[in-house]
């Protein structure tokens, strides 16, 4: 699992621009939007891409997306029941 | 019909780390490509920072070519993604007027927000453009600018043509202040815009310009900047500064490329 949130980090700061973020600055448990890192719905779109490209997960309904795009946790733990 | 030149900014003028204070927030920073960060950078140093963006009544933007770094990256996509999974962002940002967009929305300004892309012209359409809003009375500060980048591709389909066995390649970004009332920061005044249709030596441009024999004749430089289709921006920023320095009335001849040529008459303040 610590393995998977460090690889997710890479991807979320190369894909989405991170500009001066390393992952050690990113919270695992802290909100991706708003609040903690500021995404925005654009990056939503970025997320999606990543989880499909990276480990094959289609997000088939997008209700489902807020509680799974929370945080990196969520993300990692969403992926780990669903990678193909 | 007269506009007032307030400011006039080139983005040689902006060093790389000031382009993180004139674009604050890191969020839509850290989307921008070179392009866009220069251009946008220069808008705001234009008009002395984010917050003098909403008193503007117009937004003109020019270009050439466009965002050519992020329209790449977009078709590069979908090649290579065989037309699936395409990042949102490039193709948001390809866009002709997303110089223009943005500087609206750091400043949250809703304010007439025109983008012109007319090869060699697009400067001095955007000019003009600025004008006619001045005369009609539709605004009185506006922001006009123009932008072109330069990328390896394009480069390597303008040398096949043969563009650059006498030019070198070139790219940049010019924004200029105007007002439509003279001022005490006024640097120079835009007295004539015009298309003439055909080529014009020396003697023709100055006999049907030059409102004396003291005017400077300026014409499009690519030695400095190099070749691309805003390069009169720089010109006419050269006008501007060869006005601050002492000259009455500086005619600047656009002719790129064959193109229709285009002539802009600045002179100083009275």
């Amino acid at each position: 699992m610590e393995q998977l949130i460090g690889e997710l980090k890479e991807h979320l700061i190369e894909e989405l621009n991170l500009e001066e973020i390393t992952p050690e600055d990113i919270d695992s448990e802290a909100p991706l939007f708003r609040d903690g890192l500021g995404l925005d719905s654009i990056d939503a779109l970025e997320i999606i891409l990543i989880l499909e490209k990276y480990y094959g997960i289609k997000l088939s309904n997008s209700a489902e997306a807020k509680p799974i795009f929370y945080s990196v946790k969520t993300l990692a733990e969403y992926i780990m029941k669903n990678r193909k | 019909m007269k506009c007032y030149i307030d400011s006039v900014v080139v983005d040689s003028r902006i060093p790389a780390d000031d382009i993180r204070e004139l674009i604050p927030d890191a969020l839509l920073r850290r989307r921008m490509s070179r392009l866009l960060r220069t251009a946008v950078a220069t808008a705001v140093s234009c008009v002395g920072g984010v917050e003098n963006i909403a008193s503007l009544d117009a937004i003109i933007t020019a270009t050439g070519w466009g965002c050519l770094t992020d329209s790449e990256r977009f078709l590069r996509n979908m090649i290579s993604e065989d037309e699936q999974l395409l990042n949102p962002t490039p193709f948001i940002q390809s866009t002709f007027n997303t110089v223009g967009g943005i500087i609206a929305l750091m400043g949250k300004n809703h304010c007439y927000n025109m983008t012109y892309v007319n090869r060699s012209h697009s400067f001095e359409d955007a000019l003009l453009d600025s004008m006619i809003r001045v005369a009609d009375g539709s605004s009185r500060n506006l922001l006009v600018g123009a932008f072109d980048e330069q990328t390896q591709s394009q480069y390597r389909i303008m040398e096949r043509m043969g563009v650059f066995r006498s030019q070198s390649p070139g790219e940049g970004s010019v924004f200029v202040s105007i007002l439509s009332e003279k001022s005490q920061s006024s640097l120079a005044q835009l007295v004539r815009l015009d298309f003439p249709g055909n080529s014009l030596n020396e003697t023709e441009v100055l006999e049907r310009y030059a409102s004396s024999s003291a005017s400077l004749l300026l014409f499009n430089s690519y030695r400095d900047k190099g070749l691309f289709p805003t390069a009169s921006a720089h010109s006419f920023a050269r006008a501007v500064e060869l006005i601050r320095c002492g000259e009455s009335e500086v005619v600047v001849y656009n002719e790129y490329l064959g193109a229709t040529p285009a002539v802009s008459v600045v002179q100083c303040v009275g």
